[in-house]
């Protein structure tokens, strides 16, 4: 055994990632070999010394305090599903459209969704409303609209960019990872005068079938009807952005219809 | 409904326990990464928040921290690297090569066991300098094998590489760490110039076979 070939992994034997047999081969080596030895007092001493000097670093007093406070946010959003999720079946369907948060708007929506769908792709499609009322955390904060595009790089077999919209209300708060139905899918997430509207953009032919077409300011946009909602969809490229949100009809209509999604 | 509340209260106790003794592991990893004590705690304060919501998706059994820190490392990679082209560095295979034997054997002497507390301290700040000076990739690499001392197959699922990747990246981290180290050396103090400059340039194999050729 050659002092290079010690001397290269002499690494791993400090750090005990060697195999058994090499183990034993490079200890035979090091007790006959004094400049090897030498090599690894040092590489034993200076791992020493790094561990002294860049390790033993405290958390901040506040920064537990400051996240048990995010933790208490969290349980209480889920306190008030699992409240929701306990009501009977029949109350869903009769649950106060105007009183209720617009989260709880649309699980009641789904929730309508009649079982005798002859629509093949209604998971999916169903999976773009809870991906909605879900509202999960983004990756990519509002502040960092630039950072999308790298973000979904090598995510999702597209390129993503977060979509333009003509109206000067529309806000882009976020963005986020996401499937839906098996697919990976690219979530950004939008403000319109306190209404959120989330696009999620994937590929998948079959959530265009039995789609309804319609123009819209001489824009082709397809939509589905589900349960008293509507997601609008338009398609670029192979590529397709489902709209949905808490949001009047016609201006989700116009709102898909105007965006600039693929540019 | 009051039991579906004593669930969310029992998991929620059962995290605080789990993940609290992980909590200066995680913000000293955050602070080299980010080289900020703002950006440490946020990183921190987000991995804990995305842990706890993905608690249900923890194995039970396997290792917390090494689950914490992925987290963590994904967090950091996603949104607190600014430069794509850092990314490509810290994701591929790193640029450039480090040599064999970047160390002198005087720095090396002057490295091993230095004595009383001055000179430690002296070789603690440099230590703290070249490491603020490694490429993303590097300083996690040395954070967690040398600092952390987590083992290899733990770092291959915090960083999401294979072992062997582990081993290399690990191995160029720790060169590059000495190559600063030694080029410092004179200003350490534990080589004076004329020494460095006879025995940096070179390799310890000629110098071996130099030695062996004196009479």
């Amino acid at each position: 055994m050659s002092c290079r070939l010690v001397r290269r992994h002499l690494g791993a034997f400090v750090d005990g990632e060697l195999d058994p047999a090499s183990q034993i081969e490079f200890e035979r080596h090091l007790e006959a070999c004094p400049g090897c030895q030498e090599n690894l007092a040092f590489e034993r001493s200076l791992r020493q010394l790094t561990r002294e000097s860049i390790g033993d670093v405290h958390a901040p007093e506040h920064l537990w305090g400051r996240t048990l406070h995010r933790f208490d946010e969290i349980d209480a959003t889920r306190a008030e599903r699992n409240s929701i999720d306990a009501r009977p079946m029949h109350l869903r369907h009769t649950w106060p459209i105007a009183t209720a948060a617009a989260a709880v708007l649309i699980i009641g929506g789904v929730m309508g969704l009649p079982e005798s769908t002859p629509y093949q792709g209604a998971g999916m499609l169903q999976d773009v409303i809870n991906l909605h009322s879900q509202a999960l955390p983004s990756d990519v904060q509002a502040e960092a609209p630039q950072e999308v595009v790298r973000y979904f790089q090598g995510k999702t077999p597209f390129p993503v960019r977060p979509a333009q919209f003509e109206e000067p209300g529309m806000k882009f708060v976020g963005a986020r990872y996401i499937r839906v139905g098996t697919q990976p899918a690219a979530a950004l997430y939008y403000n319109h005068g306190g209404r959120r509207l989330t696009l999620l953009v994937f590929q998948s032919p079959e959530i265009m079938r039995n789609a309804h077409r319609t123009h819209v300011g001489g824009r082709e946009l397809y939509y589905h009807n589900v349960g008293g909602n509507v997601v609008t969809i338009r398609q670029h490229g192979g590529v397709n952005y489902a709209f949905f949100g808490d949001l009047d009809r016609p201006v989700l209509f116009q709102l898909a219809a105007n965006a600039r999604v693929a540019y | 409904m009051p039991s579906k509340s004593k669930q969310v209260e029992a998991q929620r106790q059962l995290f605080e326990t789990e993940a609290r003794p992980h909590l200066d592991t995680l913000y000293s990893v955050a602070l080299r990464l980010t080289r900020s004590p703002v950006d440490a705690e946020d990183l921190v304060q987000d991995t804990l928040v995305r842990a706890y919501r993905f608690y249900e998706r923890f194995e039970a059994g396997t290792n917390f921290k090494a689950w914490l820190l992925r987290i963590q490392m994904n967090s950091f990679v996603n949104r607190y690297r600014r430069k794509s082209r850092e990314r490509e560095v810290f994701e591929g295979p790193m640029a450039t090569p480090v040599g064999e034997g970047v160390m002198s054997r005087a720095t090396m002497r002057g490295l091993t066991d230095p004595v009383g507390d001055a000179e430690r301290r002296l070789i603690g700040q440099e230590i703290n300098r070249a490491f603020d000076e490694l490429s993303d990739d590097a300083r996690a690499m040395v954070m967690l094998a040398d600092v952390e001392e987590l083992s290899y197959k733990e770092i291959s699922d915090i960083v999401g590489c294979p072992i062997g990747t582990v081993m290399s990246r690990l191995h160029r981290a720790r060169k590059q760490l000495q190559g600063s180290l030694q080029k410092h050396a004179v200003q350490l103090g534990i080589i004076d110039e004329e020494d460095g400059e006879f025995e940096s340039p070179i390799p310890l194999e000629a110098f071996r076979s130099r030695k062996a050729a004196k009479p």
